[in-house]
């Protein structure tokens, strides 16, 4: 993948995370649950392990910084956590084996702490009042398998792109 | 197992962590406008997903006309038989404009709170994260958008304009969990009793209108429109219907549970409502109290 091409196919995935829930809406499911999509936060992760480490955490912090400006207008949020996610899971990939199917459970952890994260300051700032036991059930279970479904799709060819940038980061 | 944080790392995270606080403290509170990083880059990102939303859009309307062709022959029926009825409303409607208008110009009272004009806009995104129920559309500040103006649906009111830039703003739903976020409304019957929404029962998927009088009779399906009386918004925009009435915490008021008439979710094309009537002077309104007293 070309350098340039990167940050352009990272913002596809931010903004397929809005036009997800625009066009799918819950009642589609025929259910009240509260399913969101964290394809921007999957993607940046498999950046992180395959890509290289500092890329995955520069883009992080530029992607939520943008997700905060244009999407919560709450800033620093995301600004915060994705990069500091990000480099939880390169940590993490240093000690254990990275395979394909590990790498994609260890996102699974991310978004789980990328949720609690979220909920917890936003249950600081008085954003939501939504009990600790409604939100696991409405809204992490969910989550977790719509995301789940999303990293299975999209993990190999990801796999593959990143590798390939990594590849020509290194002989420049 | 490698030092997870070292000296320099733990540093880097207290100094982010304190940016964190200020960055959150500094975009939290209630803002007149955004800064113009912000609106450059929501008009950067605005333009993309409108890019980005037509065509996606367009094929989503395809697989949702094919579903509506299914029922058509059953709609088509009911729809000729509320025809007949439709004509005898349109000159009803008539007749009762005509008079409106007549008596206006004797009371001479040319200023009406339930007129306005609307602005179409289109969806272009949505708040992925469903904390803050926010929408983004394709239309701000050089169209004549302000903050804090109504927006509406075909079905009702779904919300009120967050923040502009030049060619994109935010709308806040009503779905939105945000105490400041109060809006005058009345429930009609054959006496108007006048109360605030004030937040959204995310269980039940119901609207709360507070503060209403202890002794009001209201009952079900009883109609709730906005009342204008907060200035912002016009008059008599239609916002849902009432399922449940109980006593508020401490008995001196009643709640209103309301089933808002339009979707939350499925959005496409809203209008932007402006009042088209003057706030009234302060000087008028201070002088006639001086007289009260």
């Amino acid at each position: 993948m070309k350098k340039l091409l990167l940050p352009v196919f990272i913002l596809f995935f931010f903004i397929l995370e809005s036009l997800f829930v625009e066009l799918f809406s819950p009642q589609l499911f025929n259910s009240d649950r509260i399913i969101v999509p964290h394809f921007l936060l999957v993607v940046l992760l498999f950046l992180t392990v395959y890509g290289g480490k500092k890329q995955g955490i520069i883009h992080a912090a530029i992607f939520g910084l943008l997700f905060d400006i244009v999407y919560t207008e709450v800033i620093g949020i995301y600004f915060f956590l994705y990069p500091l996610i990000a480099y939880f899971v390169s940590k993490t990939m240093q000690l254990i084996h990275n395979h394909l199917v590990v790498v994609a459970l260890t996102s699974m952890v991310g978004i789980i702490l990328l949720e609690l994260g979220v909920y917890e300051l936003n249950f600081l700032l008085k954003v939501t009042e939504m009990e600790f036991q409604t939100f696991l059930q409405e809204r992490l279970y969910p989550t977790l398998l719509l995301n789940l479904a999303f990293t299975i799709l999209v993990s190999f060819p990801l796999k593959r792109q990143f590798e390939k940038y990594a590849e020509e980061l290194r002989n420049e | 197992m490698p030092q997870f944080l070292s000296n320099k790392r733990l540093i880097i995270l207290l100094v982010s962590i304190i940016i964190l606080v200020a960055l959150i403290g500094f975009s939290i509170r209630e803002r007149e406008k955004l800064t113009w990083p912000e609106q450059f880059i929501k008009d950067t990102t605005g333009w993309v997903q409108s890019a980005l939303s037509r065509p996606a859009n367009y094929v989503a309307g395809f697989f949702e006309n094919v579903k509506d062709l299914q029922n058509t022959y059953e709609e088509n029926k009911e729809l000729k038989a509320r025809l007949d009825e439709l004509v005898q409303l349109e000159v009803d409607v008539q007749t009762l404009a005509k008079e409106n208008k007549e008596l206006r110009e004797i009371l001479d009272n040319k200023e009406d709170l339930s007129a306005f004009d609307p602005v179409q806009a289109i969806v272009v995104g949505r708040n992925p994260e469903r904390w803050h129920e926010l929408l983004v559309i394709n239309k701000g500040k050089q169209d004549g958008i302000q903050q804090n103006m109504a927006v509406i649906t075909a079905n009702g009111l779904i919300g009120k304009v967050k923040s502009i830039s030049q060619f994109t703003s935010t709308i806040q739903l009503l779905s939105a969990n945000d105490p400041t976020n109060r809006i005058s409304a009345k429930i009609i019957g054959e006496t108007e009793t006048y109360g605030t929404i004030e937040g959204y029962d995310e269980e039940r998927k119901l609207l709360k209108l507070k503060r209403l009088p202890y002794d009001a009779k209201i009952e079900k399906d009883q109609i709730v429109t906005t009342s204008g009386l907060g200035g912002v918004f016009p008059k008599d925009l239609p916002v849902g219907k009432v399922v449940e009435v109980v006593p508020d915490e401490f008995g001196l008021n009643q709640t209103a549970y309301i089933e808002p008439g339009a979707d939350f979710y499925d959005i496409r094309h809203v209008m932007v409502v402006t009042v088209k009537t003057n706030t009234p002077d302060l000087s008028d309104i201070s002088s006639e109290e001086e007289e009260e007293l």
